[in-house]
């Protein structure tokens, strides 16, 4: 069997699902974008690039992008470091690694939608244990949930609680299927292990760093529930995202048509910022790759 | 012949004695006190017979109107031989999960249960109530505001299950308090009585906030409000502005002009209301600024706050039996205003005796698919399900979420004898709520097509200038701003159809 | 490994810990709360602060009288998940040993376009696909059904798998196809015999993003199903009435990932069983 046959039996698969069931809902969502769908007139009829010409002055979505920038890539960047960090100190020489190496998952099993109601009551401010924990320690309750930096900050927490997990297991199973030699090149060369870490593991981990802060920017971008239940997108529009106000203006507003233009503007802004992002974290991470 | 008659006698009266035995007995067991003869009686519904057929419906989440819908479905379906499946979605998801097959064409549900201000959108899918049952007793007995709620234009197209206001709830305990009075009047200088004004109830609320007047050690506020911003903030501020804005001597519009369909929403009269409510945030508990349903409710209802304002829940919660609060609340109209803005004048109108507007929000209602293939089977079970025992019984358990609607529900015995409430509280929650129904200057929800594009525009503006992001008439010009491109959206001819039909009720012709 | 380290390392394992389980042991607690328990301020230990009852686990399992039954949906969700995460979990990483190992060109497209392609069906916000989606359904009458949610799911699961396989595949070393295809073996054999045991950390990392974005997705549950199927969180969510019920969606949420709990722990040996750097200090 010829290589080149051999390679389409590969990709083909998966590639023809997966177009066959997205093609229909890519396209209509264009072509949604250029109706003016709304609740009161549902149907394809055409104005052409109205909505996207209307969104060219919505400043309240592109102020959603500033605080998506914010609580995307600070959220995300504290989940890689902790992530990592957890991962290094248990993938090997633990007592009872099994054990934590199952319970640091759990958070990422969660349904978001279920555990934002229970994060709700947690940081609500007169009943529940989040301000108490506080006073306990003899500190001030703080508004977490009405004061614009504490409400970003409750949010951030709530996702590094939930998420780090999976950081924490993509660089654990990419740390458990390194090969050796490396390493053992490297004792024998009598680095320690700081050296050993900055000259062999991340390096070659890099590649899975990337990929996990990719996919985690991508689904972190995509946060609705969380926002809903906590914050409301409050106090005002402190956390208000992108994608949080185009869940109001679809399923609240229901102006299909004009949410469609959003989410698509979404889209490219999306992949070209995660296009750059990706390309300068391959640029910081694999330089330091000397040895190849 | 002497005898033939006579055992026909005997027969037909066996058989009537029977019967009605038969009837008498067989109904106690589904919890109510007796059955109400009528179209859609315990009695008249056994003898119907849908076996085979299967009714789709679509509620609220449990319990509020879910347990009861899943109670009466499952009657129904021991009355009727029919299958019922009954789905539970939270409000928040209620309109898209509704929305969706309408506008796609898909005939998903029969029977639907949802806030009725959105009418506006919905009535095209509805199918119209039917002559028989729109004609039964039990429907002539609804009061005129809720069946004005359930009609678009001459149909009614809504079946009342519920009835449902905003009016201010108080802890009785502390206004009647002696030595609190005293204080309250050396600190004021005048009396403490319930507040007939929004300046009243900030004087109150801002006295007896966060000290200790419930004597349990912990400090407690003045007010809980509903501020989350795309919970329902909307009805909470719209409760605020009433007052202030809709003028007994000026017909034809509260939230726009109907003539010109200009928004009224940055009046003098809104934006004052929205200053109230921002100065509100002094005497709110802790987390009070984005404070949804669920909070306010167990905010009040577990005694944390001096006052609320909002629909039934937060004082049924108060008055349950295990409620450390339970008969210490009272009930009362929502404040009104010395000053109400003419916006023909463009000046403060005033007024001696505070004018007031009372808020019939949006509630609970339900309606028949146009498209459904069950309509007679979905008629009835509605008819059903607010027939008068089942509607007497729901009323009873507080977490049905079924509030008065008919003639019959305002009694002040009903209170007292089957929930034990004490007889004061009882007679003022019967005078407030029935004195809404007969008042000339009413508010209604904004009952048009794109309503909640409205609110969610009206909440965000309301909700920046609580932030303390924009001034309140900034804030509210934005919000103006806005409507006028929703309403160009929607189609201005469209908007002022369906807000004629608003003006109307809220004019009480 | 000097005794500081230790000490400082497990010090930071447990502070971790007790984050995580913090919020499981306040859901625990609160599930066993009624309204008194919660409206006076936070309390934490049965009896001693709180009455507590059963009530908020009741209201799981019992359908009618204010509860939901929540066997059924937990069925169906187990259905739905495995069945999707099976299938994009195969056809996943068969794309991704493609794109790992072979160059394709097809016009200006490449290998990493294709792989960013397979990413981006993920940027979409959900939102907008609710819509389309059910409209694709109701053609196909495959609304209000699980293999309608599984069809769904398979495109929302697996560009997950493929993003995650291909970095695995990139990370163990080309030599080992080449000399296995030199040893005579076909591209698919070298796949399946060689590659595919190596990679059994990226099989399980994948295999169990699967299964979680599965299990916890609510909007597409929500939005294409009505009366006759019903999936875990949309069944749960159906408590959340207008007085928040803290107490039975905290042990909703308890029960909700107590199955995914056991799949980590079953898969979690799969993960160090693959360990080539144990023995390295």
């Amino acid at each position: 069997m010829s290589v080149d046959r051999g390679k389409l039996v590969f990709v083909l698969p998966g590639l023809i699902v997966l177009v066959a069931i997205i093609l229909f809902p890519l396209l209509f969502t264009i072509r949604v974008s250029l109706s003016s769908w709304d609740v009161a007139q549902p149907g394809l009829d055409w104005i052409g690039v109205t909505n996207y010409l209307r969104l060219a002055e919505d400043t309240r979505f592109w102020e959603s992008f500033g605080r998506l920038a914010l609580m995307a890539l600070g959220s995300v960047a504290l989940q890689y470091l902790l992530g990592f960090g957890l991962a290094l100190l248990v993938w090997r020489d633990m007592r009872a690694g099994r054990f934590f190496r199952v319970l640091f998952l759990i958070p990422m099993m969660t349904t978001p939608v279920i555990m934002a109601v229970i994060w709700r009551t947690v940081f609500h401010e007169s009943l529940g244990p989040a301000n108490d924990v506080l006073r306990l320690l003899g500190m001030a309750s703080l508004p977490w949930l009405s004061q614009a930096g504490l409400a970003m900050t409750s949010v951030i927490i709530v996702e590094v609680w939930q998420w780090t997990p999976f950081m924490f297991l993509m660089l654990l199973a990419g740390l458990l299927s390194l090969p050796r030699e490396p390493f053992l090149a490297a004792a024998i060369d009598g680095a320690g292990p700081i050296r050993t870490f900055l000259r062999v593991t991340f390096p070659m981990i890099a590649p899975i760093s990337i990929g996990a802060i990719i996919i985690r920017l991508i689904e972190a971008s995509k946060i609705m529930d969380t926002v809903y239940v906590i914050t409301s997108g409050g106090p005002g529009t402190a956390t208000e995202t992108s994608s949080y106000y185009i869940f109001i203006r679809g399923l609240r507003d229901f102006q299909i048509g004009y949410a469609a233009s959003l989410s698509f503007t979404y889209l490219v802004i999306m992949a070209i910022s995660l296009t750059i992002i990706a390309k300068v974290l391959a640029r910081a991470m694999i330089v330091k790759d000397r040895a190849a | 012949m002497k005898s033939v008659k006579l055992t026909l006698l005997a027969t037909t009266v066996a058989v009537a004695f029977g019967g009605t035995l038969a009837s008498a007995q067989d109904f106690k067991k589904y919890g109510i006190d007796k059955d109400v003869p009528g179209l859609c009686s315990y009695d008249s519904i056994s003898k119907k017979d849908y076996k085979g057929r299967t009714l789709s419906i679509i509620t609220h989440a449990v319990p509020v109107m879910g347990e009861p819908t899943d109670l009466h479905a499952k009657q129904f379906e021991e009355l009727t031989g029919a299958k019922v499946n009954v789905v539970h979605v939270p409000f928040g998801d209620l309109f898209q999960r509704i929305m969706i097959p309408f506008q796609t064409g898909q005939n998903a549900y029969d029977v639907l249960f949802y806030g009725s201000h959105w009418i506006g959108d919905f009535h095209n899918y509805l199918a119209p109530v039917p002559k028989a049952y729109f004609n039964a007793p039990g429907m002539k007995d609804v009061t005129l505001n809720y069946r004005g709620v359930a009609t678009w234009g001459n149909e009614m197209v809504q079946y009342p299950v519920d009835g449902d206001r905003h009016y201010l709830k108080y802890r009785k305990d502390v206004f009647d308090n002696a030595d609190y009075q005293k204080k309250f009047k050396e600190k004021t200088g005048h009396d403490l009585a319930v507040p007939k004004t929004w300046e009243e109830y900030d004087e109150v609320a801002n006295f007896f906030n966060n000290w200790d007047w419930a004597g349990d050690g912990k400090p407690h506020f003045g007010s809980a409000e509903v501020t989350k911003r795309d919970d329902l903030m909307f009805s909470a501020f719209i409760s605020r502005a009433a007052a202030y804005a809709k003028n007994p001597n000026v017909k034809g519009g509260f939230f726009f002009d109907l003539k010109t369909m200009e928004p009224l929403i940055n009046t003098p009269g809104f934006v004052k209301a929205l200053e109230m409510f921002v100065k509100a945030k002094r005497y709110f508990p802790p987390g009070g600024d984005s404070f949804g349903l669920g909070d306010e409710i167990f905010s009040f209802g577990g005694g944390q706050t001096l006052m609320s304002y909002s629909w039934d829940d937060a004082f049924i919660q108060a008055m349950e039996e295990k409620s450390p609060i339970r008969n210490k609340v009272g009930a009362a109209p929502l404040p009104g205003s010395h000053e109400v803005w003419n916006r023909n004048t463009k000046k403060w109108d005033k007024f001696a005796t505070p004018s007031t507007a009372p808020y019939i929000t949006w509630g609970w209602t339900s309606a028949v698919a146009k498209a459904s293939k069950n309509k007679d089977m979905a008629f009835d079970y509605l008819c059903f399900f607010s027939n008068e025992a089942n509607a007497l019984h729901d009323l009873q358990i507080g977490r049905f979420g079924v509030n008065p609607y008919r003639n019959a529900h305002f009694t002040v015995s009903f209170w007292t004898d089957k929930l034990g409430w004490d007889k004061s509280v009882a007679t003022q929650y019967v005078n407030t709520l029935s004195g809404m129904d007969k008042s000339k200057n009413r508010v209604f929800d904004l009952r048009v097509p794109g309503v909640n594009q409205f609110m969610t525009s009206m909440a965000a503006g309301v909700a920046e200038a609580m932030a303390g992001q924009k001034s309140p008439q900034q804030a509210l010009d934005g919000v103006a701003k806005e409507w006028n491109q929703i309403v160009a959206r929607i189609g201005k001819d469209k908007v002022r159809e369906a807000y004629a039909n608003v003006v109307a009720l809220e004019d009480n012709k | 490994m000097s005794a500081l380290y230790r000490a400082l390392k497990y010090a930071a394992i447990l502070l971790w810990s007790a984050f995580v389980i913090a919020p499981f042991l306040w859901a625990l607690t609160t599930s066993f709360k009624t309204a008194n328990g919660i409206t006076g301020g936070p309390t934490y230990i049965p009896w001693l602060q709180y009455e507590p009852s059963l009530e908020g686990w009741r209201l799981l399992f019992r359908s009618g009288g204010g509860g939901i039954a929540i066997g059924g949906p937990y069925l169906s969700s187990l259905v739905v998940t495995i069945s999707a995460s099976l299938i994009s979990l195969v056809l996943g990483t068969l794309a991704a040993y493609g794109l790992s190992r072979f160059t394709y060109r097809a016009g200006f497209v490449r290998n990493a376009d294709i792989t960013f392609f397979f990413i981006s069906q993920r940027i979409m916000p959900p939102v907008v696909l609710a819509i389309p989606f059910f409209l694709m359904l109701q053609f196909l009458g495959l609304l209000d059904t699980e293999v309608g949610l599984i069809i769904v799911y398979i495109a929302l699961l697996m560009p997950i798998a493929v993003w995650v396989m291909v970095d695995f595949f990139n990370t163990v070393p080309r030599e080992l196809d080449e000399s296995a295809m030199l040893d005579g073996c076909s591209p698919f054999e070298a796949f399946w015999r060689v590659i595919l045991p190596n990679s059994k950390p990226g099989l399980v990392v994948a295999g169990l993003f699967c299964l979680i974005f599965g299990w916890n997705d609510f909007f597409f549950a929500f939005t294409l199903t009505f009366t006759q199927t019903q999936l875990l969180p949309v069944a749960i969510v159906a408590l959340n009435s207008s007085v928040t019920p803290w107490w039975s969606l905290s042990a909703a949420a308890l029960v909700s990932v107590a199955p995914l709990v056991v799949v980590a722990f079953v898969l979690e040996s799969y993960l160090s069983r693959g360990n080539l750097a144990g023995a390295v200090r």
